[in-house]
Protein backbone atom coordinates (compact mmCIF):
# COMPACT_ATOMS: atom_id res chain seq x y z
CA UNK A 1 0.00 0.00 0.00
CA UNK A 2 2.59 2.25 0.60
CA UNK A 3 4.18 1.37 -2.56
CA UNK A 4 1.60 2.29 -4.00
CA UNK A 5 1.20 5.99 -2.88
CA UNK A 6 4.80 6.59 -3.25
CA UNK A 7 3.99 5.75 -6.70
CA UNK A 8 1.01 7.69 -7.04
CA UNK A 9 2.76 10.85 -5.15
CA UNK A 10 5.83 10.46 -7.77
CA UNK A 11 3.36 10.01 -10.79
CA UNK A 12 1.71 13.75 -9.18
CA UNK A 13 5.21 15.24 -9.12
CA UNK A 14 6.39 14.18 -12.68
CA UNK A 15 2.56 15.43 -13.52
CA UNK A 16 3.20 18.75 -11.69
CA UNK A 17 6.75 19.31 -13.12
CA UNK A 18 6.71 18.24 -16.32
CA UNK A 19 2.98 19.34 -17.30
CA UNK A 20 2.32 21.88 -15.24
CA UNK A 21 5.84 24.22 -16.29
CA UNK A 22 4.66 26.68 -18.99
CA UNK A 23 8.38 26.23 -20.67
CA UNK A 24 7.16 22.57 -21.23
CA UNK A 25 3.65 23.06 -21.96
CA UNK A 26 4.15 25.49 -24.45
CA UNK A 27 7.71 24.09 -25.79
CA UNK A 28 9.48 27.45 -25.56
CA UNK A 29 7.04 29.09 -28.56
CA UNK A 30 5.39 32.69 -28.06
CA UNK A 31 2.78 33.43 -30.55
CA UNK A 32 3.74 30.25 -32.77
CA UNK A 33 7.25 30.75 -33.17
CA UNK A 34 9.98 29.39 -30.81
CA UNK A 35 12.70 31.56 -29.05
CA UNK A 36 15.05 30.35 -31.40
CA UNK A 37 13.24 32.23 -34.18
CA UNK A 38 13.40 35.08 -31.88
CA UNK A 39 16.90 34.55 -31.08
CA UNK A 40 17.69 33.99 -35.01
CA UNK A 41 16.56 38.07 -35.31
CA UNK A 42 19.69 38.97 -33.72
CA UNK A 43 21.95 37.23 -36.85
CA UNK A 44 20.25 40.32 -38.97
CA UNK A 45 22.17 42.85 -40.75
CA UNK A 46 21.52 45.75 -38.10
CA UNK A 47 18.96 48.10 -39.71
CA UNK A 48 18.14 50.57 -36.63
CA UNK A 49 17.12 53.97 -36.70
CA UNK A 50 14.79 55.41 -39.25
CA UNK A 51 15.74 55.91 -43.12
CA UNK A 52 14.84 58.82 -45.04
CA UNK A 53 15.28 59.17 -48.76
CA UNK A 54 18.15 60.97 -50.82
CA UNK A 55 15.58 63.22 -52.69
CA UNK A 56 17.74 64.64 -54.80
CA UNK A 57 19.57 61.62 -55.88
CA UNK A 58 15.17 60.50 -56.86
CA UNK A 59 15.59 63.47 -59.04
CA UNK A 60 18.97 62.49 -60.75
CA UNK A 61 16.94 59.20 -61.50
CA UNK A 62 13.90 60.95 -63.20
CA UNK A 63 15.86 62.57 -65.00
CA UNK A 64 19.42 60.24 -65.64
CA UNK A 65 18.19 56.60 -65.96
CA UNK A 66 14.71 57.06 -67.94
CA UNK A 67 11.56 54.89 -67.25
CA UNK A 68 10.54 52.74 -70.13
CA UNK A 69 7.50 53.90 -70.78
CA UNK A 70 4.92 52.94 -73.77
CA UNK A 71 4.20 55.25 -76.37
CA UNK A 72 1.27 56.03 -74.62
CA UNK A 73 2.31 56.72 -70.88
CA UNK A 74 5.40 58.32 -72.35
CA UNK A 75 2.76 61.35 -73.50
CA UNK A 76 0.72 61.56 -70.04
CA UNK A 77 4.46 61.83 -68.40
CA UNK A 78 5.51 64.75 -71.05
CA UNK A 79 1.96 66.75 -70.29
CA UNK A 80 2.69 66.11 -66.85
CA UNK A 81 5.95 66.89 -66.40
CA UNK A 82 5.01 70.26 -69.04
CA UNK A 83 2.57 71.45 -66.51
CA UNK A 84 4.56 71.02 -63.23
CA UNK A 85 7.21 73.21 -65.21
CA UNK A 86 4.50 75.47 -65.67
CA UNK A 87 3.71 76.03 -61.97
CA UNK A 88 0.58 74.09 -62.52
CA UNK A 89 1.34 70.15 -61.04
CA UNK A 90 -1.00 67.51 -61.57
CA UNK A 91 -1.92 66.80 -57.99
CA UNK A 92 -2.02 62.90 -58.68
CA UNK A 93 -1.78 62.20 -54.84
CA UNK A 94 -4.05 65.06 -53.79
CA UNK A 95 -6.68 62.29 -53.35
CA UNK A 96 -5.02 61.46 -49.98
CA UNK A 97 -4.90 57.80 -50.84
CA UNK A 98 -1.87 55.35 -50.62
CA UNK A 99 0.71 55.89 -53.09
CA UNK A 100 1.66 52.63 -52.78
CA UNK A 101 3.98 50.44 -54.43
CA UNK A 102 6.25 50.98 -56.25
CA UNK A 103 6.11 54.63 -55.67
CA UNK A 104 6.54 54.74 -52.45
CA UNK A 105 9.94 53.67 -52.80
CA UNK A 106 10.46 55.45 -55.85
CA UNK A 107 9.43 59.46 -54.78
CA UNK A 108 8.35 59.28 -50.94
CA UNK A 109 10.01 62.50 -48.84
CA UNK A 110 9.30 60.66 -45.90
CA UNK A 111 11.18 58.70 -43.76
CA UNK A 112 10.29 54.52 -42.54
CA UNK A 113 11.68 52.13 -40.21
CA UNK A 114 12.46 49.00 -40.67
CA UNK A 115 11.01 45.76 -37.82
CA UNK A 116 12.42 42.58 -37.87
CA UNK A 117 10.23 39.60 -36.00
CA UNK A 118 10.29 36.06 -37.10
CA UNK A 119 8.81 35.43 -40.21
CA UNK A 120 8.27 38.88 -41.51
CA UNK A 121 9.76 41.98 -42.15
CA UNK A 122 7.91 45.27 -41.89
CA UNK A 123 8.50 49.02 -42.98
CA UNK A 124 6.45 51.29 -41.22
CA UNK A 125 6.82 54.76 -42.89
CA UNK A 126 5.41 58.42 -41.75
CA UNK A 127 3.23 59.08 -45.23
CA UNK A 128 0.02 58.02 -46.60
CA UNK A 129 -1.89 57.43 -42.99
CA UNK A 130 1.34 55.79 -41.43
CA UNK A 131 1.70 53.55 -44.28
CA UNK A 132 3.56 49.98 -43.81
CA UNK A 133 4.47 46.86 -46.03
CA UNK A 134 4.65 43.35 -44.76
CA UNK A 135 6.89 41.23 -46.41
CA UNK A 136 6.63 38.09 -45.31
CA UNK A 137 10.05 36.00 -44.94
CA UNK A 138 8.43 32.72 -43.23
CA UNK A 139 8.77 30.60 -46.87
CA UNK A 140 5.31 31.13 -48.21
CA UNK A 141 4.54 31.60 -51.65
CA UNK A 142 2.42 34.36 -53.00
CA UNK A 143 -1.19 33.32 -52.96
CA UNK A 144 -2.58 32.33 -56.22
CA UNK A 145 -5.07 35.05 -56.63
CA UNK A 146 -4.42 37.75 -54.67
CA UNK A 147 -7.01 40.25 -53.05
CA UNK A 148 -5.19 43.49 -55.30
CA UNK A 149 -3.92 46.01 -52.34
CA UNK A 150 -2.12 49.42 -52.77
CA UNK A 151 1.34 47.94 -51.32
CA UNK A 152 0.43 43.90 -52.88
CA UNK A 153 1.75 40.81 -51.56
CA UNK A 154 5.13 40.30 -50.56
CA UNK A 155 7.29 37.44 -49.96
CA UNK A 156 11.33 37.47 -49.44
CA UNK A 157 14.65 35.68 -48.38
CA UNK A 158 17.61 36.34 -47.23
CA UNK A 159 20.79 36.39 -49.64
CA UNK A 160 23.54 37.07 -46.98
CA UNK A 161 22.79 40.45 -45.70
CA UNK A 162 20.47 41.30 -48.37
CA UNK A 163 16.56 41.01 -48.03
CA UNK A 164 15.28 39.73 -51.77
CA UNK A 165 11.63 40.61 -51.89
CA UNK A 166 9.22 39.52 -54.49
CA UNK A 167 5.85 41.70 -54.72
CA UNK A 168 2.61 41.02 -56.77
CA UNK A 169 -1.10 41.68 -56.25
CA UNK A 170 -0.75 45.54 -56.86
CA UNK A 171 -3.63 47.38 -57.61
CA UNK A 172 -3.56 48.60 -61.15
CA UNK A 173 -4.89 51.92 -59.84
CA UNK A 174 -1.59 52.05 -58.15
CA UNK A 175 0.97 54.83 -59.35
CA UNK A 176 4.31 54.41 -61.20
CA UNK A 177 5.10 57.82 -60.23
CA UNK A 178 8.85 59.93 -60.65
CA UNK A 179 7.77 62.53 -58.86
CA UNK A 180 4.44 64.20 -56.96
CA UNK A 181 3.37 65.79 -60.67
CA UNK A 182 4.17 63.01 -62.80
CA UNK A 183 3.01 59.45 -63.15
CA UNK A 184 0.83 57.23 -64.77
CA UNK A 185 -1.35 54.12 -63.14
CA UNK A 186 0.10 50.55 -63.00
CA UNK A 187 -2.81 49.24 -65.32
CA UNK A 188 -2.24 45.67 -63.66
CA UNK A 189 -0.48 42.64 -63.80
CA UNK A 190 2.94 44.46 -61.85
CA UNK A 191 5.42 42.36 -60.58
CA UNK A 192 8.32 44.18 -58.72
CA UNK A 193 10.99 42.79 -57.36
CA UNK A 194 13.76 44.72 -54.86
CA UNK A 195 17.32 43.92 -53.09
CA UNK A 196 17.38 45.91 -49.95
CA UNK A 197 21.04 45.72 -48.51
CA UNK A 198 23.36 48.13 -46.67
CA UNK A 199 26.01 49.40 -49.41
CA UNK A 200 27.82 51.49 -46.29
CA UNK A 201 26.67 51.22 -42.45
CA UNK A 202 24.21 54.02 -42.99
CA UNK A 203 23.56 53.89 -46.45
CA UNK A 204 20.62 51.67 -47.70
CA UNK A 205 20.30 50.62 -51.34
CA UNK A 206 16.78 49.30 -52.89
CA UNK A 207 17.62 48.07 -56.10
CA UNK A 208 14.19 47.28 -58.28
CA UNK A 209 13.14 46.19 -60.78
CA UNK A 210 9.64 47.02 -61.98
CA UNK A 211 7.40 45.34 -64.39
CA UNK A 212 4.36 46.69 -65.50
CA UNK A 213 3.41 45.53 -69.40
CA UNK A 214 0.62 47.70 -69.45
CA UNK A 215 2.64 50.98 -69.56
CA UNK A 216 6.79 50.04 -69.36
CA UNK A 217 7.91 48.52 -73.06
CA UNK A 218 11.16 46.21 -70.36
CA UNK A 219 11.23 45.86 -67.15
CA UNK A 220 12.55 49.08 -65.44
CA UNK A 221 15.72 48.70 -63.39
CA UNK A 222 16.19 51.69 -60.50
CA UNK A 223 17.62 52.20 -57.95
CA UNK A 224 16.68 54.51 -54.46
CA UNK A 225 19.04 55.26 -51.71
CA UNK A 226 17.88 56.37 -47.86
CA UNK A 227 19.98 57.70 -45.29
CA UNK A 228 20.14 56.22 -41.83
CA UNK A 229 18.99 58.92 -38.71
CA UNK A 230 19.43 57.99 -35.19
CA UNK A 231 17.90 59.97 -32.28
CA UNK A 232 14.30 60.59 -33.96
CA UNK A 233 11.47 58.40 -34.05
CA UNK A 234 9.26 58.14 -36.99
CA UNK A 235 5.97 60.42 -36.36
CA UNK A 236 2.45 59.65 -37.02
CA UNK A 237 1.44 61.02 -40.38
CA UNK A 238 -2.74 60.92 -41.27
CA UNK A 239 -2.65 62.55 -44.66
CA UNK A 240 -6.60 64.11 -44.59
CA UNK A 241 -5.59 66.28 -40.96
CA UNK A 242 -3.00 68.86 -43.18
CA UNK A 243 -6.57 70.13 -44.99
CA UNK A 244 -7.98 70.71 -41.81
CA UNK A 245 -7.85 73.29 -38.97
CA UNK A 246 -8.12 72.47 -35.67
CA UNK A 247 -11.38 74.02 -34.36
CA UNK A 248 -13.91 74.06 -31.46
CA UNK A 249 -17.64 73.88 -32.72
CA UNK A 250 -20.80 74.99 -30.60
CA UNK A 251 -20.71 72.59 -28.07
CA UNK A 252 -17.03 73.13 -27.01
CA UNK A 253 -15.77 69.95 -28.91
CA UNK A 254 -12.38 70.05 -30.31
CA UNK A 255 -13.02 69.15 -34.18
CA UNK A 256 -10.98 69.50 -37.63
CA UNK A 257 -12.46 71.44 -39.96
CA UNK A 258 -12.04 72.05 -43.52
CA UNK A 259 -9.56 75.28 -44.41
CA UNK A 260 -9.37 74.92 -47.84
CA UNK A 261 -12.36 74.34 -49.66
CA UNK A 262 -12.25 72.45 -53.23
CA UNK B 1 -16.45 82.60 -22.86
CA UNK B 2 -17.15 79.91 -24.89
CA UNK B 3 -18.69 82.24 -27.50
CA UNK B 4 -16.27 84.04 -27.97
CA UNK B 5 -13.75 81.32 -28.27
CA UNK B 6 -16.29 79.78 -31.08
CA UNK B 7 -16.12 83.44 -33.03
CA UNK B 8 -12.22 83.77 -32.41
CA UNK B 9 -12.38 79.93 -33.85
CA UNK B 10 -15.27 80.55 -36.96
CA UNK B 11 -13.56 84.19 -37.71
CA UNK B 12 -10.11 82.04 -37.88
CA UNK B 13 -11.26 79.73 -40.41
CA UNK B 14 -12.81 82.32 -42.76
CA UNK B 15 -10.04 84.31 -42.18
CA UNK B 16 -7.60 80.94 -43.37
CA UNK B 17 -10.26 80.05 -45.75
CA UNK B 18 -9.60 83.08 -47.88
CA UNK B 19 -6.05 82.04 -48.90
CA UNK B 20 -5.41 79.94 -51.84
CA UNK B 21 -2.73 77.45 -50.59
CA UNK B 22 -2.52 73.57 -52.01
CA UNK B 23 -3.02 72.63 -48.55
CA UNK B 24 -3.43 68.66 -49.33
CA UNK B 25 -1.13 65.92 -50.19
CA UNK B 26 2.11 64.78 -51.01
CA UNK B 27 2.01 67.29 -54.04
CA UNK B 28 4.81 68.79 -56.39
CA UNK B 29 6.12 71.89 -55.41
CA UNK B 30 5.55 73.38 -58.83
CA UNK B 31 3.21 76.07 -57.91
CA UNK B 32 6.08 77.75 -56.36
CA UNK B 33 8.39 79.46 -57.39
CA UNK B 34 11.75 77.98 -55.79
CA UNK B 35 14.52 79.93 -57.64
CA UNK B 36 13.02 82.75 -56.02
CA UNK B 37 13.97 83.72 -52.53
CA UNK B 38 11.61 86.68 -50.89
CA UNK B 39 11.15 88.22 -47.10
CA UNK B 40 7.84 88.68 -45.60
CA UNK B 41 7.48 90.31 -42.46
CA UNK B 42 4.33 89.77 -40.10
CA UNK B 43 2.93 88.28 -36.83
CA UNK B 44 2.31 84.71 -36.91
CA UNK B 45 -0.97 84.21 -36.76
CA UNK B 46 -1.13 80.11 -36.53
CA UNK B 47 1.35 77.19 -36.95
CA UNK B 48 -0.52 74.38 -37.88
CA UNK B 49 1.54 71.19 -37.70
CA UNK B 50 -0.23 68.46 -39.50
CA UNK B 51 0.98 66.25 -42.12
CA UNK B 52 1.51 66.05 -45.04
CA UNK B 53 2.26 69.80 -44.88
CA UNK B 54 3.08 71.56 -41.69
CA UNK B 55 2.14 75.27 -42.65
CA UNK B 56 2.56 78.90 -41.20
CA UNK B 57 -0.23 81.44 -41.32
CA UNK B 58 1.45 85.21 -40.93
CA UNK B 59 -0.52 88.18 -40.90
CA UNK B 60 2.10 90.42 -42.93
CA UNK B 61 2.91 93.61 -42.02
CA UNK B 62 0.83 96.38 -44.09
CA UNK B 63 1.18 100.22 -44.65
CA UNK B 64 -0.14 102.36 -42.50
CA UNK B 65 -3.91 102.70 -43.66
CA UNK B 66 -3.81 99.52 -45.91
CA UNK B 67 -5.44 96.05 -44.76
CA UNK B 68 -3.15 93.75 -43.93
CA UNK B 69 -2.61 90.90 -46.00
CA UNK B 70 -2.51 86.92 -44.75
CA UNK B 71 -0.13 84.57 -45.61
CA UNK B 72 -0.15 81.05 -46.08
CA UNK B 73 3.54 79.51 -46.14
CA UNK B 74 3.74 75.88 -46.88
CA UNK B 75 6.55 73.03 -45.07
CA UNK B 76 7.10 69.94 -45.30
CA UNK B 77 6.33 67.21 -42.95
CA UNK B 78 6.30 67.42 -39.20
CA UNK B 79 9.08 64.30 -39.17
CA UNK B 80 11.09 65.94 -41.71
CA UNK B 81 11.05 69.18 -39.60
CA UNK B 82 12.00 67.86 -36.03
CA UNK B 83 14.93 66.08 -38.09
CA UNK B 84 15.87 69.85 -39.19
CA UNK B 85 15.63 71.10 -35.51
CA UNK B 86 12.07 72.62 -36.27
CA UNK B 87 9.27 71.98 -33.73
CA UNK B 88 5.89 72.57 -33.04
CA UNK B 89 7.19 74.86 -30.43
CA UNK B 90 9.55 77.14 -33.19
CA UNK B 91 6.43 79.74 -34.14
CA UNK B 92 4.19 80.41 -31.93
CA UNK B 93 0.84 82.67 -32.39
CA UNK B 94 1.70 86.71 -31.63
CA UNK B 95 5.02 85.92 -32.60
CA UNK B 96 6.81 89.09 -34.99
CA UNK B 97 8.48 86.97 -37.64
CA UNK B 98 10.34 87.56 -40.89
CA UNK B 99 10.06 84.72 -43.32
CA UNK B 100 12.11 84.13 -46.23
CA UNK B 101 9.72 82.03 -48.93
CA UNK B 102 9.47 81.35 -52.13
CA UNK B 103 6.21 82.51 -53.53
CA UNK B 104 3.39 80.98 -55.48
CA UNK B 105 3.88 81.66 -58.88
CA UNK B 106 -0.24 82.25 -59.12
CA UNK B 107 0.86 85.76 -57.99
CA UNK B 108 -1.60 84.93 -54.82
CA UNK B 109 -0.74 85.11 -51.09
CA UNK B 110 1.18 81.87 -50.36
CA UNK B 111 4.70 80.74 -50.39
CA UNK B 112 7.11 77.79 -49.74
CA UNK B 113 9.48 78.16 -46.29
CA UNK B 114 12.66 78.88 -47.03
CA UNK B 115 13.76 80.31 -43.44
CA UNK B 116 12.65 82.66 -40.46
CA UNK B 117 13.86 85.05 -38.27
CA UNK B 118 11.68 84.77 -34.88
CA UNK B 119 12.28 88.09 -33.43
CA UNK B 120 10.29 87.11 -30.22
CA UNK B 121 12.45 84.20 -29.53
CA UNK B 122 15.77 85.37 -31.06
CA UNK B 123 16.26 81.96 -32.66
CA UNK B 124 16.14 81.34 -36.41
CA UNK B 125 15.47 78.30 -38.43
CA UNK B 126 15.70 76.95 -41.88
CA UNK B 127 14.91 74.42 -44.08
CA UNK B 128 17.32 72.98 -46.98
CA UNK B 129 15.16 71.12 -49.79
CA UNK B 130 18.62 69.78 -51.16
CA UNK B 131 19.21 67.74 -47.99
CA UNK B 132 18.50 64.56 -47.76
CA UNK B 133 15.07 64.00 -46.46
CA UNK B 134 13.85 66.98 -47.75
CA UNK B 135 10.70 67.69 -49.35
CA UNK B 136 11.75 69.13 -52.98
Amino acid sequence: MINVIKSAFLLLLVFSSVCLNPSVLFAQTVGGFSQQDYAELADLPDWSGIWTPDVADQRRQATENLTPWTAEAAREISDMLLADVSGNPAGIFNDCLPEGMPTWMLISHNAFEVLFTPGRVTLLGESDNNRLRRIYTDGREHPEDPDPSYHGHSIAHWEGDTLVVDTIGILPESYIAISEATGVRNGGDMHVKERIYLAEPDIMYVDMEITAPHVLTETWETRRIYERVRGFDIVEGICLQGTSFNQVDEDGEFIFLPTMPE
Amino acid sequence: MLQLAKLKALCLLFWLAGVSLPAVSHHSFGMFDMASFEPLEGKVIAFQWTNPHVILWVEKHALEGAEPERWGIELTSPGNLQRAGITRRSLNPGDEIKVIMSPLRSGNAGGAFRSVENFTTGMSYQYDYGEVGSLQ
